[in-house]
């Protein structure tokens, strides 16, 4: 309580001492974002691109460490702040992979930038997917349109340290083939046996050798060990329902369906409301929840 | 908890012992109302009042409230200092008391303190006030009629004195120095007693009293009551402005003139905010009036008490008195006594 000073002063954004740690500096004032350089733009699709950011500041960025499925609250001063997803794995050290669809004012000022631009990050936030709990497990990983950009950080982080997990499947559905990102990648890894791969598209064209049908086709003719697999997915919100159904009719455990739901997490702390869902906030009790949470959340599904 | 008794004619003194150091901020009278306002003398105060128009909220979180500067050439932060006033809210009731003890629990959490609400509380001394319940009072029901920790001090009303409770060693200094203050008699204590009963009595007994209300609000999630509430209510948002536990808020950029430089704010913001749960490329996850009605009364009368074990609603019945269309959690009790009653048919 106060009892001798006549102000109290917030000093959130004054060039930090050597005494503090990196961790230390971003506590501080979760609402302070960091410096932090764009290095690389890839245009994925007509709509979305991919972004790398480095952080400026060696302390902080030496802090940063997330885990798959974790988001970052993206800066341009002027225009504002939003919540995306981490793409990138966090086995990837000192850079940080946003995928970002042009869908608003803020996205749309963000793809204009060009490489060696300065934005702002703050984060890493939320509670991201089980990357522990699944070492040693089989994963069926489904992710739909936008929904593979959070996944591919799970993705990737497998991928990483591919050794550590079992069966590993991924299905990801697109609305037509212009839409299918990081075809790439995904061409690559087709030749290899390290997993077991299905890209759908709803509507196919001529240039099409995936599937044809939505992402719960490769369902029908799915080989899973239920009692030693991990469920983890994203996507358009309708797509869950769908999708659950198919992962509860091979028997995967309701805790092991886990999913990540999207909201605008305005504040990304716990506080502003804005990602309120039932009783629960996205940003800090989610993005990732599993199934049996998520029914216990009103309004989830 | 430490108890004194003071006399009535010597609350003033208190106050300007209080006004040496502090910005002081009490209910004072505006036409038939009542509202929280800095004043300069004991005079202004009205400390026998029904109710506040709102709550003293925002002295700890301004409406409108800047989080830092910035550069938008250089996009990053510029320097800034928030200078908080050292300030006293004197005269609050239990329920904002408790209100606040809520707001604690959002903003000091653990995980990610904020330091701008912190550093407002941490400059702010609260003296509590016990009250006798006016029409729209539920306090009772939401178990904040007492303040229990959150204050320091707290004057309860016997006859013409004061037994106060003391709850920090800054307001025992203070009040030691500017009163006569003396060990509480058994007289005294009758007195709080019979007090207490007179206001435990005094409480409104056309608000029911409804058992297992966090049950009951998942179990009529879905009923056509909520299309009914959210077919009335205007989104004015009145009942969180004057609410002393709305606590939600937007995150925005104002530029200056010139747009090379500006701040971010945050602005308070509310749930019955037609747009407030909208997501980048336009899904509305509550885009109908009845989700925004059912999840605002969800929350306060259920979903902070799951993660923080006590109910968002302290029963003040603001929000009953600004609403234009009669929608509040009284009348959220009311349709549950209703249900009640149909069920015992």
């Amino acid at each position: 309580m106060p009892n001798s000073a006549t102000t109290v002063a917030v000093h959130p954004y004054h060039d930090a001492g050597p005494e503090l740690t990196g961790a230390e500096l971003m506590r501080a004032n979760p609402y302070r974002p960091w410096p932090a350089r764009i290095t690389s733009i890839t245009e994925l699709t007509a709509t979305e691109k991919l972004f790398e950011f480095r952080l400026v500041d060696d302390k902080v960025r030496e802090a940063f460490c997330h885990a798959p499925g974790q988001f970052v609250e993206l800066s341009i001063f002027g225009v504002g702040e939003a919540p995306i997803s981490i793409s990138s794995s966090p086995t990837k050290r000192g850079f940080i992979e946003l995928c970002v669809r042009r869908a608003g004012r803020f996205t749309e000022r963000l793809h204009q930038m060009q490489c060696g631009e300065i934005v702002g990050i703050r984060g890493p936030f939320g509670r991201g997917f089980p990357i522990d709990d699944m070492r040693g497990h089989d994963v069926l990983l489904v992710a739909g349109g936008l929904g593979i950009a959070p996944l591919r950080s799970l993705i990737n982080n497998i991928h990483d340290e591919r050794s550590e997990f079992g069966k590993v499947t991924i299905i990801y559905g697109s609305r037509n083939p212009a839409e299918v990102m990081f075809r790439h990648q995904f061409e690559m890894w087709r030749h290899r046996r390290d997993f077991d791969l299905y890209l759908t598209v709803d509507h196919a064209d001529e240039t099409w050798d995936g599937e044809e049908g939505l992402v719960t086709k490769p369902f029908e003719h799915l080989e899973i060990n239920a009692e030693n697999t991990f469920g983890a997915l994203c996507g358009p919100p309708v797509m869950y329902r769908f999708v659950v159904a198919e992962m509860r009719k091979k028997n995967i455990s309701y805790d092991r369906i886990y999913m990540s739901f999207e909201r605008h997490m305005k504040c990304g702390v716990g506080k502003c409301g804005h990602c309120q869902i039932g009783h629960q906030y996205c940003c800090i009790d989610g993005p990732v929840f599993n199934y049996w949470e998520a029914k216990n959340i009103q309004g989830s599904m | 908890m430490l108890y004194r008794v003071i006399d009535r004619a010597d609350v003033p003194s208190l106050v300007a012992a209080l006004m040496e150091r502090y910005e002081v901020v009490a209910p004072v009278r505006r036409g038939e109302k009542y509202v929280f306002a800095a004043v300069s003398d004991f005079d202004e105060i009205e400390l026998d009042y029904p109710s506040t128009v709102a709550s003293p909220k925002k002295y700890l979180m301004p409406a409108i409230q800047t989080l830092f500067e910035f550069d938008t050439a250089a996009n990053d932060v510029t320097d800034y200092v928030d200078e908080v006033r050292l300030r006293v809210l004197f005269g609050v009731h239990a329920c904002d008391i408790n209100g606040i003890m809520n707001l604690n629990s959002v903003f000091n959490d653990a995980r990610y303190p904020d330091p701008y609400y912190a550093a407002h509380r941490a400059a702010t001394l609260i003296v509590g006030v016990s009250c006798m319940p006016s029409e729209h009072c539920f306090c009772n029901l939401m178990d904040s009629e007492e303040a229990r920790p959150g204050y320091d001090l707290f004057l309860n009303a016997i006859g013409d004195k004061f037994l106060v409770s003391i709850g920090s060693v800054t307001a025992a200094n203070i009040l030691e120095a500017a009163c006569d203050v003396r060990e509480a008699t058994d007289a005294d204590r009758i007195a709080f007693r019979a007090a207490t009963r007179a206001r435990q009595e005094a409480f409104n007994p056309a608000i029911p009293d409804i058992q297992e209300i966090p049950m009951l609000m998942d179990a009529f999630h879905e009923d056509g009551f909520w299309d009914e509430l959210g077919g009335r209510c205007l989104s004015c948002n009145a009942c969180a402005n004057v609410c002393p536990t709305c606590y939600c808020f937007d995150i925005r950029d104002t530029l200056d003139p010139g747009a090379k430089t500006g701040r971010r704010e945050r602005v308070w913001d509310a749930c019955t905010s037609p747009q407030f749960a909208m997501v980048a490329g336009g899904h509305n996850f509550r885009s109908a009036p009845a989700q925004r009605v059912r999840h605002r009364m969800y929350h306060k009368l259920n979903g902070f008490l799951a993660t923080h074990d006590r109910s968002l609603c302290v029963g003040c019945g603001r929000c009953a008195v600004a609403c234009k269309v009669d929608i509040s959690p009284i009348e959220v009790l009311r349709f549950f006594e209703r249900k009640g009653a149909e069920d015992a048919e």
